[in-house]
């Protein structure tokens, strides 16, 4: 019965997650901890998990199709995973309340992001440029310096400094939460790297499953993760973001969005009473 | 870096990926089949991961077995990308990318180190 309202959860989580470019982890911390009880910070292991689960699903196939930027990923993944290393020794050293203030901030700022851009279009159609990874690929010069060797068909990376220090932020973020940190990477990329919105958000996807495993270690050494919540948590997450993935283009973003906002700015009070009790 | 080793990175990276999730979700899959069919509710207190007895407690087709491996195999998933797109780079000769591979290991294993030397 609780191993099916888990799977459940999951699911849902995951499909929201996908519809709206989410990892679950938003969803998945407060249903375990609100809705089962779980402590803050086994909440947060299980999700890293369910979060790597996504994420290597996603990524598997934005690599195949090179939507994803494999260079600079793997460069700001050095920093993300460093973060997420010190984000994931903080974690056991915080009390619980503390997480769950952190963690309704977390929420109240993704609601706001989200309220903010409720009836715009997806950004996606405005700012892409290029396909990436297209057959052009084979005719691109050799790069030389280290900004256009990170840079793809189509666009060049700039300001790999603020991009370094934002990684390691998400990484911290990620690890404390139990969240993908995408919701940093990807404007990180998008706006301040020049990355079209497309690519940032494959290569985003590619970026979590490593940071979310270099704090999942830490988690999972400690006893920071209950495999029999995991189990069927990170199922249920699988199959909703599949679905969640396939039914994207079906569905109209705007409202879901809107009603996506009212669940979090709920789920942010819940933590905030959660945190201060 | 060539263009075409570019994308054989990419195209490897991507295929294990998949497979790695692939295989992490059907433990879990058979991990909880077996969890529902012992009997144990996911509210239960579970046994913490033990290397040493891990594959006798496979063989017993113990569902504790099948859940820490595949949550392992989960966590292997994105490590072992990195891992497969460093060679791929260190075969053409980028000495950069195959660096940042390495390091991303390092810290990982520091992660580990860090957490076995507080645990034990």
């Amino acid at each position: 019965m609780v191993a099916g309202l888990l799977m459940i959860g999951g699911a849902a989580a995951g499909v929201f997650g996908a519809l709206l470019g989410l990892g679950g982890g938003v969803l998945l911390v407060p249903m375990l901890t609100l809705g089962f009880g779980l402590p803050l910070r086994e909440a947060v292991g299980v999700s890293l998990i369910s979060v790597i689960v996504t994420s290597s699903a996603a990524a598997g196939v934005y690599l195949e199709r090179h939507v994803a930027n494999l260079r600079l990923g793997m460069t700001l993944e050095l920093f993300t995973a460093t973060g997420a290393l010190v984000g994931g020794s903080i974690a056991f050293l915080l009390d619980e309340q503390w997480l769950s203030l952190l963690f309704a901030g977390l929420l109240l700022y993704v609601a706001a992001t989200m309220a903010r851009s409720g009836f715009r279009p997806a950004p996606e159609e405005a700012t892409d440029t290029a396909a990436p990874g297209s057959d052009d690929e084979a005719e691109r010069d050799e790069p030389t310096s280290t900004l256009e060797r990170l840079s793809g068909p189509g666009y060049r990376v700039r300001r790999l400094g603020l991009g370094i220090v934002g990684a390691t932020v998400a990484g911290v973020v990620s690890a404390l939460l139990g969240i993908g940190g995408g919701i940093i990477k990807v404007p990180l990329m998008h706006l301040a790297m020049g990355v079209p919105f497309r690519v940032a958000t494959a290569t985003s996807n590619m970026m979590i499953g490593i940071t979310a495993a270099a704090s999942a270690v830490t988690y999972l050494i400690r006893g920071g993760i209950d495999p029999y919540v995991a189990g069927p948590t990170g199922i249920g997450v699988f199959l909703g973001a599949t679905a969640g993935s396939r039914l994207a283009h079906r569905v109209d973003l705007r409202y879901l969005r809107l009603l996506f906002v009212v669940v979090l700015v709920y789920l942010a009070i819940q933590m905030l009473s959660r945190g201060l009790a | 870096m060539t263009a075409s080793h570019a994308a054989v990175a990419e195209r490897l990276s991507g295929r294990l990926l998949i497979a790695f999730t692939y295989v992490s979700v059907g433990l879990l899959v058979i991990g909880v089949v077996l969890m529902i069919a012992n009997g144990i509710s996911p509210l239960d207190p579970s046994p913490g991961l033990d290397l040493a007895t891990l594959g006798s407690s496979l063989l017993a087709l113990e569902p504790i077995a099948f859940l820490w491996l595949g949550i392992l195999a989960v966590i292997a998933a994105p490590i072992g990308r990195v891992i497969v797109a460093g060679i791929v780079y260190a075969s053409d000769g980028d000495v950069t990318m195959v660096v940042i591979s390495i390091a991303i290991v390092v810290v990982i294993a520091i992660g580990v180190g860090s957490a076995i030397a507080v645990t034990f």
